[in-house]
Order: C-alpha cells, then structure tokens, then sequence
C-alpha cells in the first residue's frame, strides 16, 4: 500500500503541475497540451471505435508475425539444437545475419508485399526469430542426455521424438524467448506502421500528429503505454501456468 | 615486550588499566524478537576473546554491534573510554564470506591499498607499507593476482591484510576460518595469533569451533539460551606461545573442552525443550 | 596445435558461400526477380562502385555518429540515474512505478513528439535514439548499484568512506559487469533507432539510403546499404566486446 502511495506522488505532481501550468498560460508551447484535453482527446477516440480498431490491427500483425517466427525459429533451433555440428556451420551465416535490424528490411518488403499485412508481418517475423531461435537452440542443447537415449530406446520416429521429448523439455526456456519475441512483435509492429504501413495504432499515431490533434497524440501515447503494460503483465502471467499445452501430447 | 621472531609469541602483558572495549547492559531486538539480552563483557587490551554459542544464538549480531554495523536498543557499549556511535577505522571486522568482502576487480596489491586510500596515506608512501604487510602475510607472490585466482586459505589472509593496513585497535573476526581445511586453518590461527600480539591488538573472535576457541583464546565466552544471554566467561590459563601439538594434549586444554562441551550439550536441549 | 585448418570453420564458410552461389545462380537464370533480389555479384560492384567514389562513407559516418552520440547520452543518464536509484530504496519507490509505465512504449512512438519539439534534425533523431537506448542500460544499472554485496558495502562503512568514495571505489566497479551488459544491448537500439529516424526523417544516412533506394527501384543499392549495416553493427558490437574485455579484466582470469 505504501509503495503504491509513494510510487504515485511523482506522477500525480507532474500532471498536476502540467494541468495547473497550461491553464495559467505559464506553459505555452503549442506541443504539450494539457492533461485534461488528453483525456478528453483519448475518450472520445475509445468512444468512437476508432483507437480500438487500430490496436485490433496491430495486434493481429504483430500477433501472426510472432506466429511465423515461433514456428520458423523453434523448428530450425530444435535441428541445430540436436546437432551441434549444423549449429557450428551455420554458426557464422546467422552471426552475419543477426545483426541487420530489422526494419532496415522495410523497403525490401515494401518491394515485395506492397502496402499492408505482409510488409508489417514480414518484419515482426525477422525481428522475433532471432531471439526464439537462439534460446530454442540452448534450450535443446541443454536437454538431459538419458531423456535423448529414452528417446533412442523407444524407437521413436523425429517427429515423435521431437514432440513427446524434445519440445516438452525446451519448453521452459523456449517460453522465455517467446516473451522476450512477444515485446519485441508489438515494438516493431508498431514503427512499421509508424514509418511506412498506413495501418494500426502507428499510423494514427502520424495522423494525429500531422493533423496536429496534439492532445489526441499524447492520449494514444497513453495507449501505447497501457498496452504494453499490460502486454508484459499478462506474458508473465501466460509464464507461470503454461506447461499444460504439451499435457495432451 | 619480547622481540617477534619466527614462531614465539610474546607473552601477553596483565594490564590493570581501563578495559579497551566495555559492554553493558546490551540488548539487541529484532522486530519483535530479542535477540541479546543483558550482555556485558569488558575486554582488556590486546586480549583474545573467543565467543562461542550454537547456530543463531546471535554471535554475528553482537559482532556487528561492536563493529558498529547495527545498534542495540539498550546498554552501552564503549570503546577506549568512548561510546560507539558508529563504524571506525579502528575497529576492523573480517567477515566469513572473503569471496565477497574482496574487491575482485582490484589486485591483492589493490585490495591492502583500499585501507590506506582510506586513511589518506600518500600514495607515494603505500606502496612501502604494502609489501611489507604482504611480505607478513606470505602474499608477496601474489601481489599482481585478482581474489578469483587464489585459494580460500589465501584470499582470507588478503582480508586480514586489509583490516591490518586499517591500523586497528579491535580486530572482529567472524567466524573466518569456517570454510578452510584442517591444515590452513590451524596455520592461519597461529599466524593471527602472531599478529595481534605483535600490534597488542585486542581481539574479538566468534566460532563454531570449540577447540579453535581454547587454543586460541585468553577467555571463552558462551552465548546461549534464547534471547541470548553470556552463560559462561572461562579464563584460559594455558601457556602462550600456543602450539598446535603440546597445547592441545594439555590437560587443562582437554579439561575446558569438556566443560565447554557439557554447556553447549545443555544448552542444546534447552532449545529443543522450547520448540 | 593450429587451428588454421580447423574443417568446421571451413564447413560454416563454405555453406555461407554456397547460399550466395545458390542465389547467385537463381539469379542469372532469372529464377528469382532482379529487381527485388540482385544477384551477390551485382550487389558487390555496387557496393565497390559506391565505396571507391565516396558516396557510402557519408551515409555510415552520419548514421554511425548518430548512433553514438544518442548511445553516450542514454548511457552517461542511464548509469546517473540507475545509481541514484539503485543505491536508494526511497528513490526506487518514488520512481520504479513511471519508469515501469513508460518503458514499454515503442521508442519510435516518440517520433512524432519529438519532431514536434525539434523538427527533421539532427537532434530529434539523437533525442529518439537516446529515449529508447536509456532503459537496457538504466535497468542492468538499477540492478549492479543494488546489488553490491553488503560485506563490500560494510568494509565502505568501516573505512568512513563517504558517499561519493563509496559510488567511485566500491558501488560503481561492483555494477559494471551489469552496466557492460546492458551498454551492449543499448547499442544494438540505438544502431535500430538510428535508422528508424533516418528512414522517417529522410537525414542523411544508411537507412535514408536504403529507403531512397526502394523508391526508385535500386535494389542492388538496397542490399549494398544492408551490407554496410550489418558492418555497422557488427563492428560496434565489436567494440564493446573489446571495452568489455578490457574493463573486466578481473573477469576472465584463471585459478
């Protein structure tokens, strides 16, 4: 309670003193608006459909690029995983690779894919795989031994071998590298649309700004904020109760 | 005083003068939980005081008091006449855990000259007072070495280096030969005892082990029940220079340890009776 | 033994060089579109072209700078502000629940902001690159200042080593393993943002280079920016892995 307390006195100060600031004209500048008109600006964009729709946007990019980049990054890291050798040849390829930021890739996709989903996926894809692959890859690696030779005992076929042992094992630490993807999905999603995609919470972003509607900016920078907070709350959450997926398997 | 040489320890002087550290009355609460309670302890001048007591009996606590790292609730304690009110230069403390009462990014070298950093010393003059304190301590090989490169055995002698360069007039030592084998921990007792005796510095020194406390000891002292309270103060009449042979066949040595034994064995069931 | 014919580091450059032969082959036989994937070949004239007549050093130099000087700003408040946090639990309180707020916020978010205060310059992309590269090194800082072992912390006291000894001596060696760490990972966004801003704001650099490149259809020239990139990066990650390797010294030592 008293961290609560003490955790909200510097926000509720600052506000405060923006509020009090721009309503007696000691703050002027035409690019802060005020707390009040924020709100306002930010009701009526939830009221009217429109900031809801946009994150249903970029929610959904972002979700189905992370999609890509799980199944992609977990399936390549699993083979390297269990081949030591595979992992060290293409060892230095990936090194080169991983490097490139990913929206350094924007114009090539836009060549490609055009305005749209595909563009925006497309990067969030090559963003989240780096991560989701190299923590696949020591999660396998760090598989107990004896469970590889049950595994060789049984006679069971890859795929077999890969579901019933090999994922079920990784899973703890695949998890993690999925969180970690699942952050960066909705970060690059956004600036996509931010610097090219017409589409999603990013580009309203713009409109708002071009349209200098300051106090609607600032309300759906609040947005973003909540968003990820409470993105990052439930990753934490989805951490702790979900090893029963692989139960039915 | 006798001159120091290789083994020899100066025989201790019997001082009658004023205690150099005066406890009384102390009582040290946790929360809700006392901890110590009515101690009260006068240690002469260049004594070696041993505490012994079972696990949590509050040792460590007491030891932090003296070191000024915690306060007590009630009693006083002084030093050299003065009430502590804090931590000083002049009472050092050694902690069990060296690995990290070490700067590990400093060299043994560094790690000695963090005392004399604090005292002001020149830089200039450090380097003199350095190796010879190392030179003391047998480290002078590993001079240029970080903590991570050296033995248990080895990085403890770095922290007694350091808390020597501090000029101490009290030496706390908790529990500091604990995690060593048999053969280091019986050569680092003699050279501790070496040490203090030459710089006549009264010692505090808390451990598990019994027979460590007699041999090095002018006084046991046992802290038990709960709170912890000082259930016996023994003197140790055992001749000093101290030898790990001859002294631990001593009649006397064999006769304190039973004594000490039988108390803690008490003190023992006690606890287990009030659970 | 040497290890200069060591068959796995062989076998990783060989498949490397197979993949841009495979492509390279794709190309020629126009299996794949030139416009959007040049052919390996076509891409390193490019780049030779490009490098020996000067117009690729003006676009690395400029992102380069950017990146830094956005990286040192992020660093230099990160480690202030992470000590001053991480070394005062009142501080910790007050602060811990804004900073948990804003930290999510995509850093190119504050674009649009930041072009609203400084326009298409220099210094908004410098003030970008800084907001986003600040929280990796503010947070492994937060986490070194608080997590100096107490005994250190203890003999600080013992000695009187004031406040100001104990950060320089004790508190800020003791968290720069942290502190390195997270500078790392500092770096490797203020490398993205960098070329975010650049791509958004058309200043001169890699990612304004490899933007413009797209509109008019230059694939050859994309790719050559991407390769530049990637030394880019590659080169800056270098670096820190050698301050690493100088400053934790202590750290790759040997019983």
């Amino acid at each position: 309670m008293r961290r609560l307390l003490l955790g909200a006195i510097i926000p509720v100060l600052l506000l405060g003193a923006w509020e009090i600031s721009s309503r007696t004209g000691l703050l002027t500048l035409e690019s802060l608006s005020r707390p009040s008109d924020i709100l306002v600006a930010g009701y009526a964009a939830l009221t009217d459909g429109s900031l809801l729709l946009a994150t249903v946007q970029t929610c959904e990019t972002a979700l189905l690029g992370l999609m890509m980049a799980a199944v992609f990054g977990i399936v390549l890291g699993a083979v390297l995983g269990l081949l030591p050798t595979a992992e060290r040849i293409a060892g230095p390829t990936i090194e080169a690779l991983r490097p490139i930021p990913a929206i350094a890739f924007m114009p090539l996709a836009l060549m490609v894919f055009g305005f749209g989903v595909g563009l925006e996926a497309s990067i969030v894809a090559y963003a989240c795989v780096w991560p989701i692959l190299i923590v696949t890859i020591a999660a396998v690696r760090a598989i107990e031994g004896r469970l590889l030779e049950v595994a060789a005992v049984l006679e069971l076929p890859v795929w077999k071998k890969m579901v019933k042992i090999v994922l079920p094992a990784a899973f703890a630490r695949i998890n993690v590298g999925l969180r970690v993807a699942a952050a960066i999905s909705l970060v690059v999603a956004v600036t996509v649309e931010i610097v090219l995609n017409p589409r999603g919470l990013g580009y309203r972003l713009i409109l708002a700004e071009q349209a200098l509607e300051i106090g609607l900016m600032w309300a759906q920078l609040v947005w973003l904020c909540l968003l990820g907070y409470v993105l990052n709350l439930l990753l934490s959450r989805v951490g702790r109760g979900s090893a029963a997926i692989w139960r039915p398997l | 005083m006798q001159a120091l040489r290789k083994n020899p320890v100066a025989v201790r002087p019997v001082e009658a003068s004023l205690s150099a550290l005066s406890i009384s009355k102390l009582r040290v609460r946790f929360g809700a939980r006392t901890i110590l309670e009515a101690i009260n302890l006068n240690v002469r001048p260049g004594e070696f005081v041993c505490i012994v007591g079972s696990s949590g009996s509050g040792k460590t606590t007491l030891l932090r008091v003296l070191a000024g790292l915690a306060r007590a609730d009630h009693g006083r304690v002084l030093f050299d006449g003065a009430e502590i009110s804090g931590p000083s230069c002049e009472r050092a403390i050694i902690f069990q855990d060296y690995s990290k009462a070490l700067l590990p990014w400093r060299t043994v070298r560094g790690n000695v000259a963090l005392s004399l950093e604090a005292r002001n010393v020149p830089a200039k003059e450090q380097d003199a007072i350095i190796d010879e304190l190392l030179a003391k301590m047998g480290l002078s090989r590993a001079r240029e070495q970080f903590p991570a490169q050296l033995s248990g055995g080895m990085q403890q002698r770095v922290q007694i280096a350091r808390c020597l360069a501090q000029e101490p007039k009290l030496l706390l030592m908790d529990e500091p030969f604990g995690a060593l084998d048999a053969m280091t921990r019986q050569v680092l007792q003699d050279e501790i005892l070496q040490l203090v005796a030459e710089k006549h510095i009264s010692t505090v020194f808390i451990t598990h082990d019994l027979e460590e406390a007699i041999y090095l000891g002018d006084r046991v002292v046992v802290l038990g029940n709960s709170p912890a309270t000082i259930v016996e103060s023994m003197d140790i009449e055992l001749p000093r220079p101290r030898d790990q042979l001859t002294t631990r066949e001593d009649g006397r040595f064999l006769a304190y340890r039973h004594r000490l034994f039988g108390l803690l064995v008490h003190d023992r069931s006690e606890r287990r009776g009030q659970c | 033994m040497r290890r200069l014919f060591d068959p796995i580091a062989l076998a990783s450059l060989v498949f490397a060089f197979s993949l841009l032969l495979a492509w390279q082959l794709f190309a020629d036989a126009h299996l794949i579109s030139p416009i959007f994937f040049p052919s390996p070949l076509h891409t390193l004239a490019v780049l030779e072209h490009r490098l020996a007549d000067g117009s690729l050093w003006l676009p690395l130099a400029a992102t380069s700078l950017r990146m830094t000087f956005g990286w040192l700003l992020a660093s230099v408040i990160g480690i202030v502000l992470g000590a001053a946090i991480g070394s005062s639990r009142v501080a910790r309180d007050l602060l811990d629940p804004i900073l948990e707020f804003i930290r999510p916020l995509p850093a190119s978010a504050v674009i649009p902001v930041a072009i609203l205060f400084l326009g298409l310059s220099n210094a908004m992309s410098v003030a970008v690159i800084a907001f986003g590269a600040i929280w990796p090194v503010l947070l492994a800082s937060v986490h070194g200042f608080s997590s100096v072992p107490p005994e250190l912390a203890n003999v600080s006291q013992v000695l009187g080593f004031g406040r100001a000894d104990y950060l320089r001596k004790i508190a800020f060696p003791s968290a720069l393993p942290d502190i390195v760490a997270g500078l790392r990972v500092s770096l490797a966004i203020a490398l993205i943002l960098a070329v975010v801003t650049e791509m958004q704001s058309s200043l001169p650099g890699l990612g304004w280079d490899i933007f413009s490149a797209q509109r008019l259809y230059r694939s050859a020239d994309l790719y050559a920016g991407l390769v530049m990139l990637a030394l880019l990066g590659f080169g800056a990650n270098h670096m820190i892995m050698l301050l690493e390797s100088r400053v934790l010294r202590w750290r790759n030592v040997r019983t």
